[in-house]
């Protein structure tokens, strides 16, 4: 609050006071205080059902990294990321290229590529389970419809391609988001500037990769934060679809610390595995913010 | 550009081919929802009912009317309180540039990424101490409260755009904070109002981690979670699991039919999915 010292506490300035108190009294409690809270209870020694408040330090932390359970979630997690990301973006600049070749039904293809993004995980879950039903489900009773009979994978109950599984139903959920911004990316990039590279001789593909696929770093740049941080906090859409399955091939840390938290009442455990994604979100969020504060500075 | 006939026809077969992959899973839904256990049976997902039948969808509708209700009563609550706090926020920051509004700005946009894991603990504990488990209440607050962070940034954006020289001109005229706000701040802000809610209304309808954390039993549980559990029970077929998805999805196709080009607004403002 700016308080000129001339006047000193103003109508006005309670004014202020009273605007942003309540919310900056909700989320000081329920995002930093909680925050603070959840790191205590990871360092303390808490298990079932009544709170214990021994510190008893780091301990937890080191167990987590001699637990196998912990160490294949991580692992999975790490996956997931390092496939899920590149896709979508890929997948998704396709998508942008293709509707910006000035086609007929553009904003229809808009809105069905699109629409996935917009649905809950727990629909989107339940539709992939029966999407990936080995038996009557949706993909294998279509290969056999057309004649790819001797293909019936066992999909999400393949401990072997159960991940991938789970990767192919969340890209084809964040595909049409990432179109949506690289889009909104090559519409923001001047006409003139494309003209000028035709006239050059540029066309068609190599107009996409000299010109227009180098400008689009900002909008990449964004999806890619979206996209990293929702595949580690990935929780709702492998709860429903595998629930960590077939055995722990689909476990991530985030269902990991869901299970032990409140269903084995490990409380500290739990809380020493969300302070870890925590910080991992921020790794990825901090830089981000901070190169976003100095672009809209210049 | 001018693009030679074959690759034209190629963009249109690439283009059709993945509006198809991307509406499969629905149009199983659609189809397997309006399917009798014989059809279940007999047809392959991706068949048209033989003998279409609203059972499935009657008996989905039963199972999960309460959520349901639960769902609308405190994402409607949520959205209003959501949006009505970051309008008030987006306003103290754009406007008045208090001392420590950057601060505040920086520690909003780090709640917006928060993997909400990182407060799940001490949320439940909080909202027992409350009285507020396995409430509407607790679930009003809980979605408000992580809203606002959304949202302030929404309003932060779109307030950035009117120009100072108005509200300068306002206090030259004497009118104080509250006024600016109500007379001047406030009579713009529909378009921001309505992509903030329906940008909020979408995402809290949609939540499943809230909802499986702080609410057990009937009272309060919310329709993600009704649908996660028709999974659980064996005796629920397909059809009914389909058509409790349909339920589910039905209001965000409204939105998304209706209001699609705000939502996409929310979206591109940066917005993130929990």
């Amino acid at each position: 609050m700016r308080f000129p010292s001339r006047k000193g506490f103003t109508k006005d300035s309670l004014v202020t006071l009273l605007f942003v108190l309540p919310s900056l009294v909700l989320v000081g409690y329920f995002v930093y205080v909680l925050i603070g809270w959840n790191v205590v209870v990871s360092l303390s020694d808490w298990k079932g059902l009544t709170p214990s408040y021994n510190i008893v330090g780091v301990g937890q932390y080191i167990t987590l990294f001699q637990d196998q359970e912990f160490l294949t979630s991580l692992t999975n997690n790490l996956i997931l990321i390092l496939l899920f990301v590149p896709s979508s973006l890929a997948l998704g600049l396709f998508l942008a290229i293709l509707l910006d070749s000035k086609v007929r039904g553009e904003g229809v293809f808009r809105n069905i590529f699109l629409l996935p993004f917009s649905l809950s995980y727990v629909i989107t879950a339940t539709l992939w389970l029966w999407m990936y039903n080995p038996k009557v489900g949706v993909i294998n009773t279509l290969f056999q419809t057309i004649g790819l009979g001797f293909l019936q994978p066992g999909w999400i109950t393949d401990p072997n391609i159960a991940l991938v599984c789970v990767v192919l139903a969340i890209v084809w959920q964040f595909s049409g988001y990432t179109m949506l911004i690289f889009s909104a990316g090559i519409k923001s990039i001047p006409e003139s500037q494309v003209m000028a590279a035709e006239v050059d001789g540029a066309s068609g593909f190599n107009l996409y990769r000299r010109v227009i696929i180098p400008q689009l770093k900002a909008p990449a740049l964004n999806a890619f934060v979206v996209l990293m941080v929702f595949a580690l906090k990935v929780f709702d859409f492998i709860y429903v679809l595998t629930g960590g399955g077939p055995g722990y091939s689909t476990y991530v840390l985030p269902l990991l610390m869901f299970r032990n938290t409140f269903s084995m009442n490990q409380y500290a455990y739990g809380a020493a595995i969300a302070t870890l994604l925590f910080l991992l979100a921020l790794v990825i969020v901090i830089p981000y913010l901070y190169l976003s504060s100095r672009r809209e500075k210049d | 550009m001018i693009i030679p006939k074959p690759r034209r026809i190629i963009l249109y077969i690439l283009l059709i081919f993945f509006a198809f992959v991307f509406l499969l899973p629905l149009w199983a839904d659609v189809t397997t929802s309006f399917k009798t256990v014989h059809d279940l049976i007999y047809t392959v997902p991706m068949q048209p009912p033989l003998s279409p039948t609203i059972e499935p969808i009657i008996t989905a509708f039963n199972t999960m009317k309460r959520p349901l209700m639960n769902s609308l009563a405190f994402t409607l609550a949520a959205t209003i309180l959501s949006c009505l706090l970051g309008s008030i926020n987006g306003y103290a920051l754009t406007k008045i540039r208090f001392r420590g509004s950057n601060t505040m700005f920086l520690l909003f946009s780090i709640g917006i990424f928060l993997p909400y894991q990182a407060v799940l603990v001490p949320l439940v504990l909080t909202m027992s101490k409350l009285g507020l488990y396995n409430t509407i209440a607790g679930l009003i607050l809980t979605h408000t409260t992580y809203g606002i962070t959304i949202t302030t940034l929404l309003f932060r954006n779109f307030y950035g755009l009117i120009p100072d020289s108005l509200i300068m001109a306002a206090k030259t005229d004497g009118a104080g904070t509250w006024t600016i706000y109500r007379r001047i701040i406030l009579p713009l802000s529909l378009l921001p109002f309505v992509v903030a809610a329906v940008l909020q209304f979408t995402s809290i309808w949609n939540d499943f981690l809230f909802g499986v954390a702080l609410a057990r039993g009937s009272e309060a549980i919310p329709a993600s979670v009704a649908l996660a559990n028709l999974k659980g029970t064996t005796e629920v077929t397909w059809n009914v699991q389909m058509a409790g998805a349909l339920w589910y999805a039905l209001p965000i196709l409204l939105i998304y039919l209706v209001l699609g080009k705000y939502l996409i607004r929310g979206y591109m403002a940066g917005a993130i999915k929990g």
